[in-house]
Parts: structure tokens; C-alpha cells; sequence
């Protein structure tokens, strides 16, 4: 394969030519309630071929008969010549890299039949399906991906990889008259089947979440000092701050530069935040991107100052700064734009008794069903809560839902813990039509001194 | 490739059983602006053969990208089919009928002007918008994208339908940055064909009133409030009860609708209906991708719930019959999802002349919000009705007038509830996506303010 794509490098009148190849094998199996959904094996493959001409923009081709390559590479050449441009772009210099990097496969998924997939995921969704006969419905699945990856560019870069994926999620459903509750369970490793044999306590504290929910009252709306675990403040981190230190937004924008400008304070001195695309063993962690940039440890807020951001080769050029390895897509039908890997609040000092023991009233947001950030402006729905209360974790609490603005948020953390740990979920990012990149965010406990619960808004 | 594979299929599978195949071959181009300048144009070929097979009574499934031409696609066939028997081997039992023939409405999806388009074409259009958009202090995105489809459906009961399709989708995003306060305004088209003049005049007029009104920024109201939620802005409210539409959830009997057919539900002037005849949109077609004809849904009427949406298999789950709702993707088995939304009279009704955002309905509010975006939209327990989201673009109503932007407000309340409370719905009926409504007004919306 190799020599075919170098050989079709040769055959660009671009002045870049880049080409990535990818052949990926999947299986998944989705049990609901007492039935299987579905049992299924896939072959996905195919190419993306982007070309820059001088003068020029971006020309892309992507495509799944890999008999189209040679035609293709044209095609992108002749795409970018149509595109023409007053302001260049240019490539931050990145050395050649040459490597053949096969991950740690932890146990091939490809060997492994379909039918002990089957028994394992239905084995947890068993467990959701066995805490109570108030789960009324259950959704558990496995999905597993080992994909073979090829990257080739003018520069003389050559990369093969073997990138081995596997994620479990589970979703239980309560009902106890009109009221539905849900628990969730989400693993998501860059692993292999020996990974994921021994999860079955997690699917079961999703439903018995659930169940502990349709006991619980929506917490009242309004303005409390709030608690977030290490999960959920991990979400925070990604949607609230994470996407704005993403180049692209900012590198061709005067004013989102301006609000972006390095040495701007954001938070208070314990506030450290980071991106580390090299970090070992974690989903959003590869040698390269598709780029061929290696990965790094990328410092973005330092003791509450903003010290760095996310690059391609195209926005740290434009910058004047140095490429991160931030430049990925999540398969050959998508060009590589800029994004997370594994995104972190870094450590701080004590405990979680530390950060609530002076809290009178305060809530304390566990988990998430989801976030939403749109810039300055944020929503963070925790899959449930507890009341904090004279110093103590108090009852459970639901409709927990997190509101505000970024800039105000971020400066009232006030006490982070010393319990970092990272959150190996599935599902993942999604930006610009590509979702779901796999990414992983880790965080300590964290203290927010006073924060928007919305829920049962007083009306 | 998928007539062979049929045919492959019916001699090996057991038990009265049979299969049913579907091919899509698509080619896109795109182009796009990016803070103001053209930067990239890019094309995708990708096609695909999804097969599900009825074994012993059992549903396996298989999919694949690696499907060739003439020979080649014959030596794909036979691994394919073999995975899918695999699958079934695990699979549960369902009474699986593949539907017989039948005959299809007649319906455009493919407009030769739109296939033919050059990419020079596709330029001229965003960078006509881009120069009708621009304004100083603001950036704005543009993308096009043009897809020319072929997509065949057969089983192996003799049902087929094979059709040629094509789609462009524009979208614009205008982002003003004042310090630290961050706008972005985008409007979005979708159809058959190129977009008509005035359709783009309607987005640039959509997006510059926008935004015209949004440099004034004002405090919030607070309390239980009259809120006009525009097509857009109504999501948060539509999503539970699409949700709770469909034929899956009744199945799994999480749905809070599941056992009101015949029962009002809702305010009485509300109708939902699912198109999928609707002419010159994308979700359009004349077969479900199950080989089951298309024909009009009518799933809320007069407040009244009518029917849930189906496909094949949560049909036979429901001892029902599909109403041809049948979505499969390459990779996947099928599943229920809708086409067409149109909320109140069909999409083809007259619209009329513009009169300003929320289509009439602010005129009687004396304080209260016009709610465009809302952020978190299916985040959390959505099918249970309950939502509370902060807005992303809404502006306060006084006296019958926009008066300003609102920032830091939040606006809350069950779906089921709010749709009982329905105030008035708007002249300003439009596509979003490929759902059809007015903005509506409903009573009594909470708002919060931080």
C-alpha cells in the first residue's frame, strides 16, 4: 500500500499533496430490554486526498473505491487551482515523519467471534435489567473497531498505523407512573476485548441510578456555590473551554483574536488547564494527527492565564506559532480540521471533604447526559445531583442542569482537588459534521463558588 | 450489484425467509468560505450495500463500502451475504413480511439544473451571499454543498423502486465579536434544486434583521411569560413530541403517547404530519429505503393524537403495519425516523408577504420573548417533556415590539404542558431543515434570569 500511494504522490502537480487511506473493521451488538437489536459486522475503507497549490486554496477528494486513487489525486489538485486566493496559505514547517506504529491491540478484536460479543454485552445488560422491576427499558452496546491507517505527503512523511477501538454504553429507563427516569454507563478505551471483561458494576449503578431518580425531586432553580465531579467538571472543560482554544476559531478572526489574546486571565491561580494528544493509554491519544504532526502535552491556561491554544499546520502558521498535533479527522470522508484529544483541569490539593465542608447550601452536579456550548454561553445537563447541605452530601436531586458564561464561570472556580482521574467514555466530540471523535477528558472535584442551576424554574 | 445479491440471498436462506438490499452511489461537491474567503472545494464518491437477510426466522445485517463495478461487484456479494447470515445466526426472531410490490407515487428528486451545476456555479452563489452578508466588525462562514444520488431498494418478495436524487444545502453563519460578547446568526437552506433568488433574499433578510435587532441588548423579563418561539427556536418544544411519536418508543413503552391515540392531547389547533411527497425537499422520496411506498402521515390532527411512525420491524413488534418510515444508512439495520415534518396546514400552503420576525404574533404581547436558539436542545430526559434551556438568541417583546437582545436567561416547562397553552401561530410558516412550521406562540413559558 505504501508504495502504491508513494507512487500516486508522484503522480500530483500540486505544490502539497497529502493522501490517507483507512480500512476499518467493526463489529457492534445492541441488546434492548430482554432482545437483541442488532448483531453486525462491517468493512469500511477509503481514501482522502487534499492538495494545495501556491496562490490556491484547499482542494479535497474523498472517496470508497480505492480503484478511483490515481483519478483522485488529480481531482484534488484540479479542486484546489479552482480555488483562488489574495492572502496564501501557508504550512507550519512539521520534519518528515517516518514511523510504523502498531498500538497496543489488548486482545484483537477481529478474532473474537460475534457470539461472545453478544454474550458479554447481554451478560451487563443483564446486570442493568436484574436491579429492579421498575427498569421498564434497557439499551446496552458493544462496539469494537481496529482500523488500518496509511498516511503519505509530499514532505516525505509515511505512516502506518493499527488503531484498536472499543466502547460500551448502557442506558437504563425507570418508570414508576408518569415518571421516566434514565441512568447511563459509557466506556470508551483505545483498547482491546481483554479491556472490557469485568464492567458489569457500572451498568448496574446506571440503573440503579435510574431507579434512585424517580424517588428524587428537580432540584430547585437558582444561584449556588456548586460541586462538580471529576466527570462532569471534565465535560465542562471540553465544551465551555476547550472548543474556544481551538485555532480555527481564531486565527483568521480580529476580534475572537483579541478575545483569545495570550497572558488574558481566565480563571484564578488554581486554575490549570491542558490538551495532551501523547497522554499513554487514553482514546484520544495517537502518535500523530492526520497531519502527521506528533502528538504533545499542549499547556493552554497556566495559574489562570491563557498561555497556548490548538493548532493545525494551517492556524499555526497563520499564528506564528508552533503546530501541536491537533489537526484530526475522523475517517477518510473528512478533511482534518482542528480539535481536542485529551483535554484536563489539572490537579490541585485536598479533598472533596475539603472543597464542600463550608458549603451551606450548594448542589453537587454528578455526571453527564450532555453539554451544549455556544461560545461565552454554556449548558450542562448532569445525569443527576445531590443537595450539598451544612457541609454534607444530602439527598438526591435531578433535572440538574448547568447554565452559564464561560468567562464569569471559569473565574469562579475557586478550589480545585487533588483527585484527578480521566474519564474513559465512549460517544465523543463533535465539530463541523464530524462526530464522534474519540477524545477523553480528565479532571479533579471542582468548586465553582456560585453558578446557574436551572431545573424547576420558579414560575 | 444488489439484484445479484438478492438473488444470492434466496437460495440460501432457511425457514420462508427472505432478505431485502439496499445501494446508494453519491457523489458530492462542496465549497466553502471561511471568515469571508472562499477556501476550500472538495468532493466525496461513496457508495454502499447495506442487506438484511431473514434466517430461520432470525434478522442478520451486513454492510459494506468495498462494492465494486461488473465482476468485481459479484466477488463483494458473496462475503457480504455471509456476514449478514453470521449476524442472523445471533439474531432474535422477529415476523419480519417483506413487503410485495406495489405501485410508487410519482415524485421529482432530481433536478438536472442542480446535478449540473458547475463548481464555478456553487462559488458564484456563496460568494454572492458572502458580499450581501458582509458588515463591518463581523465575519461570516459560508458553505454549499450539491449531492446527486442514486439509491436502489429491492427484496426479495419482488418489491424495488430505484431512484435518482439530488440535494444542495447552504448554509451562513454571521459572528460578531465585542469583547466578550459573542454573536453568531446563521440561517440555512435546503432542496432539490439551486436556491431561487428569493430564497436567498430570505436569508439575508432573516439573518440581517437578526441581527439588526440583536445589537441592543436588554434585561430580561422574568416569570411565566407569553414566548414566541420561531421555526427554528421551536425544537426544544417539537423534539418530545417527535420523540414520543415514534413507533420505537411505543414499542418500548417509554412513550408518554403511547396508549392516547384518539385522545386530545393537545391544543386544538395543532396538526403534525409527516410528507414524504413534499416537492423539492431533500427527505423526499417515493419508497421508503424498505421498499414500502411513501404516502402522507398524519400523526397529530385537531390536537388529537392519530398514529406513530413505523418501519418493518417495530411494526411487526407492534402488530402493526409500517407506514413506510424505514431509514437504513450503509452500515446499520433500519430504523423508524421521519422525513418531512409539517407542523399546522401542508407545506405547499401560500405564504404570506414578511411582516417582520415572529410572523404577527408579538403584536398583542405587552412584556414576554421571541425565542430563536435555544442552547442544550436534546440534552437529558427529552421524551418526558420536561426542558430548561438557557437562550442563545432571543430577544425581549414590549408593547408589541422587539425592544432588544436578552442574554443570561433561561426559559423552561414541559412540552406537553406548553402545547395545550398554544396562543396563536404565525404567517411566517417556513422550511428549517426539513420540518415546515410557523413561529408559535405559547403562554406561560417560564423565564429565569441569572
Amino acid at each position: 500500500m505504501i508504495d502504491r500511494l508513494t507512487a500516486a504522490l508522484q503522480g500530483s502537480r500540486a505544490d502539497f499533496t497529502e493522501i490517507r487511506v483507512e480500512t476499518s473493521w467493526s463489529s457492534a451488538v445492541s441488546v434492548r430490554g430482554r432482545r437483541l437489536e442488532s448483531a453486525t459486522a462491517s468493512e469500511d475503507q477509503g481514501g482522502f486526498v487534499r492538495a494545495l497549490n501556491r496562490g490556491c486554496g484547499w482542494g479535497t477528494a474523498s472517496f470508497t473505491s480505492l480503484d478511483q486513487l490515481e483519478a483522485m489525486v488529480v481531482r484534488a489538485d484540479e479542486l484546489s487551482r479552482a480555488v483562488r486566493l489574495d492572502r496564501p496559505i501557508r504550512l507550519a514547517p512539521v520534519p518528515p515523519q517516518q514511523a510504523e506504529a502498531i498500538l497496543d491491540l489488548d486482545g484483537d478484536v477481529r478474532g473474537v467471534p460475534l457470539a461472545d460479543k453478544k454474550r458479554l454485552i447481554e451478560a451487563y445488560n443483564g446486570a442493568m435489567l436484574a436491579v429492579s422491576d421498575r427498569i421498564v427499558d434497557t439499551l446496552a452496546t458493544y462496539r469494537d473497531e481496529v482500523s488500518e491507517y496509511w498516511y503519505v505527503n509530499s514532505e516525505g512523511t509515511v505512516l502506518h498505523e493499527l488503531r484498536p477501538e472499543v466502547t460500551l454504553s448502557g442506558t437504563a429507563v425507570a418508570r414508576r407512573d408518569g415518571t421516566i427516569e434514565k441512568g447511563l454507563e459509557s466506556i470508551g478505551l483505545r483498547r482491546g476485548w481483554n479491556a472490557v471483561q469485568h464492567e458489569a458494576a457500572g451498568f448496574r449503578a446506571a440503573a440503579e441510578r435510574a431507579v434512585g431518580l424517580l424517588e428524587a425531586s428537580s432540584v430547585q432553580g437558582g444561584a449556588y456555590p456548586v460541586v462538580l465531579d471529576p466527570e462532569l467538571a471534565g465535560v465542562f472543560i471540553h465544551e465551555a473551554f476547550g472548543h474556544l482554544s481551538e485555532a480555527d476559531f481564531v486565527y483568521e478572526n480580529p476580534q475572537a483574536r483579541e478575545m483569545m489574546t495570550l497572558g488574558r486571565r481566565f480563571g484564578k491561580k488554581v486554575l490549570n488547564v491542558g490538551d495532551n494528544g501523547a497522554a499513554p493509554g487514553l482514546r484520544g491519544t495517537l502518535p500523530f494527527d492526520d497531519e502527521g504532526t506528533p502528538t504533545q502535552d499542549s499547556a493552554l491556561i497556566r495559574e489562570g492565564l491563557l498561555v497556548g491554544r490548538l493548532h493545525s499546520r494551517e492556524t499555526a502558521a497563520a499564528m506564528n506559532e508552533r503546530p501541536t498535533g491537533n489537526a484530526r479527522a475522523i475517517s477518510f470522508r473528512h478533511p482534518p480540521i482542528v480539535r481536542m484529544t485529551n483535554t484536563y483541569i489539572g490537579n490541585g490539593r485536598g479533598t472533596f471533604d475539603d472543597l464542600i465542608k463550608d458549603i451551606k447550601l450548594g448542589v453537587y452536579a454528578c455526571s453527564a447526559f450532555g453539554g451544549q456550548t455556544l461560545l461565552e454561553n454554556f449548558s450542562f445537563t448532569a445525569a443527576y445531583g445531590h443537595m450539598i447541605r451544612d457541609g454534607a452530601v444530602a439527598e438526591l436531586v435531578k433535572d440538574v442542569v448547568l447554565a452559564g458564561n464561560l468567562f464569569q464561570t471559569l473565574d469562579r472556580i475557586d478550589h480545585i482537588a487533588g483527585d484527578f482521574r480521566w474519564n474513559q467514555m465512549g460517544g465523543g466530540c463533535g465539530k463541523a459534521g464530524q462526530y464522534p471523535l474519540p477524545v477523553t477528558e480528565g479532571a479533579p472535584h471542582v468548586r465553582i463558588e456560585e453558578a446557574l442551576i436551572g431545573g424547576d424554574v420558579p414560575a | 450489484m444488489i439484484d445479484g445479491l438478492l438473488e444470492l440471498a434466496r437460495h440460501r436462506v432457511e425457514g420462508g425467509g427472505g432478505a431485502d438490499a439496499l445501494e446508494r452511489r453519491v457523489e458530492r461537491s462542496s465549497v466553502a468560505f471561511e471568515w469571508g474567503r472562499l477556501k476550500a472545494a472538495g468532493v466525496t464518491q461513496e457508495g454502499g450495500v447495506n442487506l438484511r437477510v431473514l434466517h430461520r426466522g432470525r434478522v442478520g445485517i451486513a454492510g459494506t463500502t468495498n462494492v465494486g463495478v461488473g465482476d468485481a461487484a459479484a466477488q463483494h456479494a458473496a462475503p457480504l451475504l455471509e456476514r449478514a447470515l453470521a449476524s442472523a445466526e445471533l439474531g432474535e426472531e422477529v415476523a419480519l413480511v417483506f413487503p410485495a410490490p406495489a405501485k410508487l407515487p410519482r415524485l421529482a428528486t432530481h433536478v438536472a439544473r442542480a446535478a449540473d451545476a458547475s463548481l464555478e456555479r456553487l462559488i458564484q452563489i456563496g460568494q454572492g451571499l458572502l458580499e450581501r452578508l458582509a458588515r463591518e466588525g463581523c465575519q461570516v462562514n459560508v458553505a454549499i454543498e450539491r449531492e446527486v444520488a442514486e439509491t436502489r431498494v429491492a427484496n426479495t418478495a419482488g418489491a424495488q423502486g430505484t431512484y435518482r436524487s439530488t440535494g444542495v444545502a447552504l448554509s451562513a453563519d454571521l459572528w460578531r465579536i465585542a469583547g466578550d460578547d459573542v454573536l453568531a446568526i446563521g440561517d440555512a437552506l435546503e432542496g432539490c434544486d439551486l436556491p431561487a433568488d428569493d430564497a436567498l433574499d430570505g436569508v439575508v433578510r432573516s439573518i440581517t434583521t437578526r441581527l439588526d435587532h440583536a445589537l441592543h441588548i436588554v434585561a430580561p423579563p422574568e416569570g411565566a411569560l407569553p414566548v414566541v418561539f420561531t421555526p427554528t427556536g421551536l425544537s426544544a418544544v417539537l423534539l418530545p413530541v417527535t420523540q414520543g411519536l415514534s413507533g420505537k418508543a411505543v414499542v418500548q413503552g417509554i412513550s408518554p403517547l403511547g396508549n392516547r391515540v384518539g385522545e386530545q392531547v393537545f391544543h386544538a389547533g395543532l396538526s403534525l404530519t409527516d410528507d414524504p411527497l413534499a416537492s423539492g425537499r431533500t427527505a423526499s422520496r417515493p419508497l421508503d429505503d424498505e421498499c414500502v411506498p411513501s404516502r402522507v402521515t398524519c400523526l397529530v390532527q385537531g390536537g388529537v393524537v392519530q398514529r406513530f411512525v413505523y418501519d418493518l420491524e417495530t411494526a411487526a413488534r407492534a402488530k402493526t403495519e409500517s407506514t413506510g418510515h424505514g431509514q437504513r444508512g450503509i452500515f446499520g439495520k433500519p430504523v423508524p425516523a421521519y422525513t418531512n415534518i409539517v407542523l399546522g396546514e401542508t407545506g405547499n400552503a401560500k405564504r404570506e408577504a414578511w411582516n417582520g420576525l415572529g410572523g404577527g404574533l408579538l403584536r398583542d404581547i405587552t412584556d414576554g420573548l421571541l425565542v430563536d436558539e435555544l442552547i442544550g436542545v436534546g440534552q437529558g430526559n427529552v421524551i418526558a417533556g420536561a426542558f430548561s434551556h438557557p437562550v442563545a438568541l432571543a430577544y425581549r417583546v414590549e408593547r408589541g415590539e422587539i425592544t432588544g437582545r436578552v442574554k443570561d436567561a433561561a426559559v423552561a416547562g414541559n412540552a406537553y404542558d406548553l402545547l395545550k397553552r398554544i396562543g396563536g401561530f404565525g404567517s411566517d410558516a417556513r422550511w428549517a431543515g426539513s420540518r415546515y412550521a410557523p413561529s408559535v406562540l405559547l403562554e406561560g413559558v417560564a423565564v429565569a434570569r441569572r
